[in-house]
Order: C-alpha cells, then sequence, then structure tokens
C-alpha cells in the first residue's frame, strides 16, 4: 500500500498539480483510513508519512493526519470510494473562479466526466463546511472542485482518483487557453451544449 | 500603553504592607511581560545566593501585554521565583483566570515577599490589598480551601496550596481555581515559607484596551481560521486532551515505563486518550478564553475531579507500573488535592521504587509497583512528610537517590524529574531537556513538534546534526509565549508571525516574527545568568546516566555532548556554556555578566 502513496504522491507532484506540500491522498481501508501525514512532501512519501486512523471517528492518530481528514472522512461516509486525491491543480484553482461549474470543451474530459461542479466556501481547509460541500459533490460526481483551492477525487484506487483529477487539469488548462486565444471555437461533439446538465 | 495596564504591585507580608509601581515601559518593551518580566524583576530583587525559601525571595506573579485580550488562549499568566527544588530560576505558566483577574483588577503583576506572621489569606482587588487570617482554612487541602475562599463566585480567582505546601513539600505545587497548576519546581513549598495559604483576586471582568482594535479583528480571524484547520487543536487536543499522547508517543517508542527502565507500549491501549473520553469524561472545560478546550472533568466510581493531563497519566501510571486507567486518575485527584506536581511525584516515586528493588532502600511505601493503594499511600507520606521515607521523598527523586548512594536512580536534570518523553527516540528532546533553564522540563522548548507531530515541520527524530539550531528556535518561541501570555499549545497551529501581529494590534509597539524571537532569547539569556550567578555551570546541563548508556529497544542512546556543543556555539556561548559579551551586548544584556 505504501508503494502505491508514494508513486501516486510522486506523479502528482511531477505533473504540477501541487506545491511542495500541498494535497492529500486517503485509501480506505474496511473501518479505518489510510491518509497522508500533515505537511508531507507528497512528492517524496515515507512510511511514516502515511498515518492509520479510524473510519468514523477520531482517534489520538488525527493529531498526525492531514488536515484535510474531516472531508475525507466525510466523503467516506457519503459515497461508495475507497481512494481519494485532493491536489492543488493550477489551471483547474483558476478555472473555478471563473466558473460555477467547470464543463469541458474537450474530448476527454467530455467523455471522462462531462462536468465537475465548483463549491465556495469561505474557509478552504479542513472545516466542516468543505466537508458537508464536497462529500454531497462526490455524490453525484468523480471529481469536484472547491473555489480557488482544488479539486476532490475518489476512485476505486489511488491511481483512478488521480486520474479524474488530472483529467480536469487538462480540461481547465483548454479552457483557459480558450480564454487566452479569444477566437471562437468550433464544436465537434454531439449534444456538445448539453454537458452541463450532467 | 496599550495592552498593558502600567500598574505593578507589590506586596510586603511581612509588614503587612503594599505598594503599587509604575510599570517599567523599557523592561515591558525588552521582556514583553509574564515570564520575561518576571526573569528581569527577580534578577533585580533577589539577591545571589537567596535561600529560596527565605522571607526576601520573590514570588512574581505577571501576565502579558495578550492576557485577557481577545487573542485565544490568552487566559494565562507566569509565576516566577528561585525553585527550592532546582536552585534555577524558576517560572511556572498557568490557565485558569488568575491572570485575567489580576489584570482586570488594575495590575500588570503581583510582586509578593516577607513572610507573614500567622497563616493569612491575601485579597486583591481594584482598592489594593487586604490581609485575612487564615486560620480557619490552615491544614485543608485545595478542594475544601478553594470552596471556602470562592463561595462559587466567578468574579473571584483563588491560587491556594495544600497541606504539602504548608509543610513545605519541595514538590508543592499552587493550585488556581482549584483545577490548574502552578505546578513544577515546588513553588507551593515558597508560598507555604511565607505563611500564605492563598490569594484571592477579585477581578472586574473589563478587558485591557487595544490599539489597533482593526487589525487585530482581522488578525484574529487569520488565527481562529489556522486553529480550526489544525488537526491537533481542533480536534486532536479537544476530543482526547493531552493524553492523546499516550497513542502518539506510546506507540512508537517515545513512553517509558518503570523509571525510563522499560518502553510503555504495552500500557498504551489501557490508559489512551480514546479510553479517557470514553469512559471518564464528564465534560471538555478550558482556560479563559481558549478555544481548544484541552482540560478534562472526569469521573470514577469514587469521585469527580479534573485531569489527568498525559504527563500525569505516564508519571503515575506506566512510570510505576500501573495500567488501571480509574487508578491513575484518582492518584491523580489526590495529587491535586494535596497540593502536589504529579511529575516530580512520579519521578520521585519510580525513583523509590527502583532503589527499592535493588535492596538500597529499605521502605515499606518504595514497595509499591504496580498497587496504586500502596502508591496512594506513598503520595500521603510524601504530603506529610510523615515518617523517614515521607521526610525524604518530599525533597524529591535526587535528594532520595543521592541518600542511597546512588543517584543516577534519579531520572532528573538540575534536580526537576524526567517528564513522558524518553529521548533516547528524540535526540532534539533530550538536548531540551539537558539544557532546559529550570531543570528536566519539556515545556522550554518541547521537540515533539519537530520530532513527533511534524509542526511545523517533521525532522527524524534519531538524527542529532541540525537539532541544536531547531531546539533554540523552540526555546525562544516559548519564552515569548510565556511572556505574552498565551498557551504553548496554539503553537502546534500559529507561528510566530502571528504572535507578532497580535502583539503589535494589541500594544501599538511594532514587532516582527523576528523580533519577538529576539526577545525570547534575550529571555533565555537572562535566566541563564541568573542560574550562572547562582553557581550552575555546563556541568549541570547533562541528563541521567542512564539516558546516555542504557539503549531504548531501539538500540539508541541520547548522543549528547556533539549537540551540546553545537548549540553552546550556535547560541554564541562559550563552550563553558557561559554567554559571550557580544551575545549580551546584542541582546541588550551588557554589564549584567559582571553581576554573575
Amino acid at each position: 500500500m505504501y508503494e502505491q502513496f508514494r508513486d501516486i504522491g510522486r506523479d502528482i507532484y511531477l505533473a504540477g498539480l501541487i506545491s511542495s506540500h500541498g494535497g492529500n491522498m486517503s485509501v480506505r481501508v474496511g473501518d479505518r483510513i489510510l491518509i497522508t501525514r500533515r505537511g508531507s512532501m507528497m512528492g517524496r512519501l515515507g512510511p511514516g508519512d502515511i498515518v492509520e486512523t479510524a473510519l468514523d471517528r477520531d482517534d489520538s492518530e488525527v493529531a498526525l493526519a492531514s488536515t484535510e481528514i474531516i472531508v475525507h472522512r466525510a466523503i467516506y461516509a457519503a459515497t461508495n470510494g475507497l481512494a481519494i486525491v485532493h491536489t492543488h491543480s493550477p489551471n483547474t484553482i483558476l478555472r473555478s473562479m471563473i466558473d460555477d461549474e467547470i464543463v469541458p470543451i474537450e474530448s476527454e474530459g467530455s467523455y471522462l466526466l462531462r462536468k465537475a461542479p465548483v463549491f465556495s466556501v469561505a474557509q478552504t481547509a479542513g472545516s466542516k463546511d468543505v466537508a458537508d460541500a464536497v462529500s454531497a459533490g462526490l455524490k453525484g460526481y468523480k471529481v469536484v472542485c472547491l473555489r480557488g483551492h482544488g479539486p476532490f477525487a475518489i476512485g476505486t484506487v489511488l491511481e483512478e482518483a488521480f486520474q479524474w483529477i488530472s483529467s480536469l487539469e487538462m480540461s481547465c488548462t483548454i479552457l483557459n487557453l480558450a480564454d487566452q486565444v479569444g477566437r471562437p471555437l468550433k464544436e465537434f461533439r454531439e449534444h456538445g451544449d448539453e454537458y452541463g446538465k450532467w | 500603553m496599550h495592552g498593558y495596564i502600567g500598574r505593578m504591585l507589590f506586596v510586603d507580608l511581612g509588614e503587612r504592607s503594599s505598594r503599587v509601581e509604575t510599570l517599567d515601559e523599557g523592561y515591558a518593551r525588552s521582556f514583553i511581560g509574564g515570564r520575561g518580566l518576571g526573569a528581569r524583576l527577580l534578577w533585580d530583587l533577589a539577591p545571589t545566593g537567596m535561600d529560596p525559601l527565605a522571607p526576601e525571595a520573590p514570588l512574581i506573579f505577571a501576565t502579558g501585554p495578550l492576557t485577557g485580550t481577545k487573542a485565544p488562549t490568552s487566559g494565562r499568566f507566569s509565576l516566577t521565583g528561585r525553585s527550592p527544588l532546582t536552585r534555577t530560576v524558576l517560572d511556572t505558566n498557568c490557565g485558569g483566570s488568575l491572570g485575567v483577574r489580576l489584570k482586570s483588577a488594575g495590575y500588570d503583576g503581583l510582586v509578593i515577599t516577607g513572610s507573614a506572621d500567622q497563616i493569612t489569606t491575601l485579597h486583591v482587588d481594584a482598592q489594593g490589598v487586604r490581609f485575612e487570617s487564615a486560620l480557619d482554612i490552615a491544614g485543608l487541602e485545595v478542594a475544601a480551601a478553594t470552596a471556602a475562599l470562592d463561595g462559587g463566585s466567578r468574579a473571584a480567582s483563588v491560587a491556594v496550596i495544600g497541606s504539602a505546601g504548608e509543610r513545605g513539600v519541595l514538590l508543592a505545587t499552587i493550585m488556581v481555581d482549584g483545577k490548574r497548576a502552578l505546578g513544577r519546581g515546588g513553588m507551593g513549598a515558597v508560598m507555604g515559607s511565607k505563611n500564605l495559604k492563598a490569594i484571592v483576586v477579585h477581578g472586574t471582568g473589563e478587558r485591557p484596551g487595544v490599539a489597533r482594535p482593526e487589525d487585530l479583528d482581522f488578525f484574529l480571524y487569520e488565527v481562529k481560521k489556522q486553529l480550526a484547520a489544525n488537526p491537533v487543536t481542533s480536534t486532536a487536543l479537544p476530543a482526547f486532551g493531552t493524553a492523546m499522547l499516550v497513542g502518539v508517543l506510546g506507540k512508537r517508542g517515545l513512553m517509558p515505563a518503570m523509571n525510563y527502565r522499560e518502553s510503555a507500549g504495552e500500557y498504551v491501549d489501557a490508559l489512551c486518550g480514546e479510553r479517557l473520553a470514553d469512559e471518564f469524561l464528564v465534560r471538555r472545560g478550558g482556560c479563559w478564553g481558549c478555544p481548544i478546550q484541552c482540560g478534562r472533568q472526569t469521573k470514577t466510581a469514587h469521585g469527580v475531579g479534573h485531569g489527568p493531563e498525559y504527563e500525569t497519566i505516564w508519571a503515575l501510571g506506566p512510570n510505576l507500573g500501573i495500567s488501571d486507567l480509574s487508578a491513575v486518575i484518582e492518584l491523580n485527584y489526590l495529587c491535586n488535592d494535596l497540593g502536589l506536581d504529579t511529575i516530580s511525584v512520579g519521578g520521585t516515586l519510580a525513583a523509590a521504587i527502583e532503589l527499592a528493588q535493588e535492596g538500597l532502600l529499605d521502605s515499606a511505601e518504595a514497595r509499591c509497583v504496580g498497587d496504586p493503594p500502596a502508591v496512594a499511600r506513598a503520595i500521603r507520606a510524601m504530603a506529610a512528610r510523615e515518617g523517614a521515607f515521607g521526610d525524604l521523598a518530599s525533597r524529591g527523586s535526587r535528594a532520595l537517590a543521592e541518600s542511597c548512594g546512588r543517584s543516577e536512580a534519579a531520572m532528573q536534570v538540575k534536580g526537576l524529574e524526567l517528564p513522558a518523553y524518553d529521548p533516547r527516540g528524540m535526540q532534539g528532546q533530550g538536548l531540551g531537556y539537558a539544557t532546559s533553564n529550570r531543570g528536566g522540563c519539556h515545556l522550554r522548548g518541547n521537540m515533539v513538534g519537530f520530532e513527533v507531530l511534524g509542526t511545523p515541520k517533521l525532522v527524524d527524530r534519531a538524527a542529532t546534526g541540525g537539532k541544536a539550531g531547531l531546539l533554540i528556535v523552540a526555546q525562544h518561541l516559548g519564552a515569548a509565549l510565556d511572556s505574552l501570555s498565551l498557551c504553548k499549545f496554539s503553537s502546534f497551529a500559529l507561528s510566530e508571525e502571528y504572535y507578532a501581529r497580535l502583539y503589535s494590534a494589541v500594544t501599538g509597539f511594532d514587532l516582527s516574527g523576528q523580533d519577538l524571537l529576539l526577545a525570547g532569547e534575550r529571555i533565555w539569556n537572562l535566566e541563564r545568568l541568573y542560574n550562572i550567578r547562582e553557581g550552575f555551570t555546563a556541568a549541570d546541563d547533562t541528563l541521567p546516566t542512564r539516558l546516555l548508556s542504557e539503549p531504548n529497544d531501539e538500540g539508541a542512546v541520547v548522543d549528547l555532548a556533539p549537540m551540546l556543543a553545537e548549540y553552546y556555539r550556535f547560541r554564541g556561548w562559550g563552550a563553558d556554556g557561559v554567554p559571550a559579551s557580544r551575545k549580551l551586548d546584542q541582546l541588550g544584556l551588557a554589564g549584567l555578566e559582571g553581576d554573575s
């Protein structure tokens, strides 16, 4: 299990989706959660950077767990996800400060995600408001975004959750580039204007 | 001055007199308040070689500029004096509401000297002081004396000593509001030596003025956000109190047992914070103005009380071979009521057990390993200084072990019993114990943040390189927080830049984070100069032999020598541990070394 954390964490960092100490990941194993340590570097995780704590209640190990532990617990309580990845993906963050929902316009994002909701919460880290909004959003979507903060994604394994985060970042990069280009885009999809209904 | 009242109250118990002096603004700016102000006043007021139990020995109660403001955890104050246990400078920091009430009564601090001719209660209010006979409460333990004095009033705060303090037990505490302790170093004995049973402070509840209220509101918003987001301050401490460390440290081999002869991993499930919360917690509580609420009101089958903290669970649990949490809680209640420091009591009894097992101490009280009723009897004997054991043990582990001809059995530094972090697994903590100005203590520069909790960043706890530099910063920040006065637990979520902004907004004195740490360094060096003046040398900056030569389960001992050499060098001190003149010039302490 540690190797999965290490490898996905490294990929996330090298993809530029977090700063040196940003982001967090967890895996649900039965009634327990394995979660990255608060303040750990996702790009160079060691065995001591994975903290085991309870799924549904606090225990003393929560003192070491990611600040977002409350959000991870709420997501596991509300969804059937078995893994969670949260990053500070730059293009996704920028897009979340423009749109109320992110609707990809390119093929991969349209096919995989269709749409990612954006939630706006004043205290963006580790609060109950974040936990409530994100866990509710992930009941209907693979990945959701906190405005100005970044995406949370669920999967059956860490790799899957990472995939949704990565695809969303690609979609947002294209959306932001399209804004910069400022030229009319030619639609290539059927029902292209209906993905927002997803 | 904003943040400060600008008035210091001086009381002479022997003369039954008092006077108010203007707070020296230069002292306030240089030493902040609280612990720093206390260190400076101790330097000025205490004659060299002063007996800590002599009438001239001052008890210096000092608030900080943030005491009583809207800053979270600001319901704190410091007591400074010379410890009768360690004979070092001794500051001890406390919550409750006494500091807030003292300030709202119109004083930044209260300095008590002299000795009353009969046991006395000192009342302090905005009009001044009253000396009342305490004959009616003499001999009463803490709960009964507190109840007799506060009468259930929420407008007064009460600091009392139990029978241990009255009898001069060097492990005696001063208990505030019946539940918070000025715990370490035996300041209860100093109060007892002055025939002072209690101090009652009647405050008005008014908050001190703030220079820049709009700035303060924004900084408080950011501070509260950090406290709310950090799992230590928002979740672990509120849910489990400091007992959360039983699991965090015990599972990592960092909680010792049986006088540091064993590791306490097997005790974790029985004594952890989760069990405390599930089976014994009545309600959470906190000091005045604190959102963390780490305090515990608990109950057992036999009573209700306050505590235990992590250190107490360890000191009266694994350190004595006890795994019954209910029994540990009741032993905590007993110590609180007698007015005894649980860490030093546990450390002294653990040494007694070891000495008895080795045949060096022939005492029924010392045959108490794993036996809570026997431990309770031994504690009562210590508080009463009853019999040969009680009298000897009332002077702490060092005196006890030396009397048996085996000083190594005392797990202490400079006479202060060690707390509950095994430094063989936390090298920096070992250096912290060795260099603490008040002896073996985790609160003068706690490395648990760096070495276990990852606040602000996690470093290799087994490494020695670089630890001196980190410890120095932790010691300076601790001194600054004790002087502001804020709770150190806030520093799990906050750094010096937050504290500096709070200080600047409250006082109007612009201060950067670096300035704040510099003030901490000034305080640390002044305390060091005091100890040097009283005869302490580099030879006292050491650890018990066991920690230097007997490996823990991971095969580690504390590699102290190289860390200590770095520590002196990084501090700008000589190899003899004496601050160099250049350093004192830099800190504005030039000239004081000539007095040492």
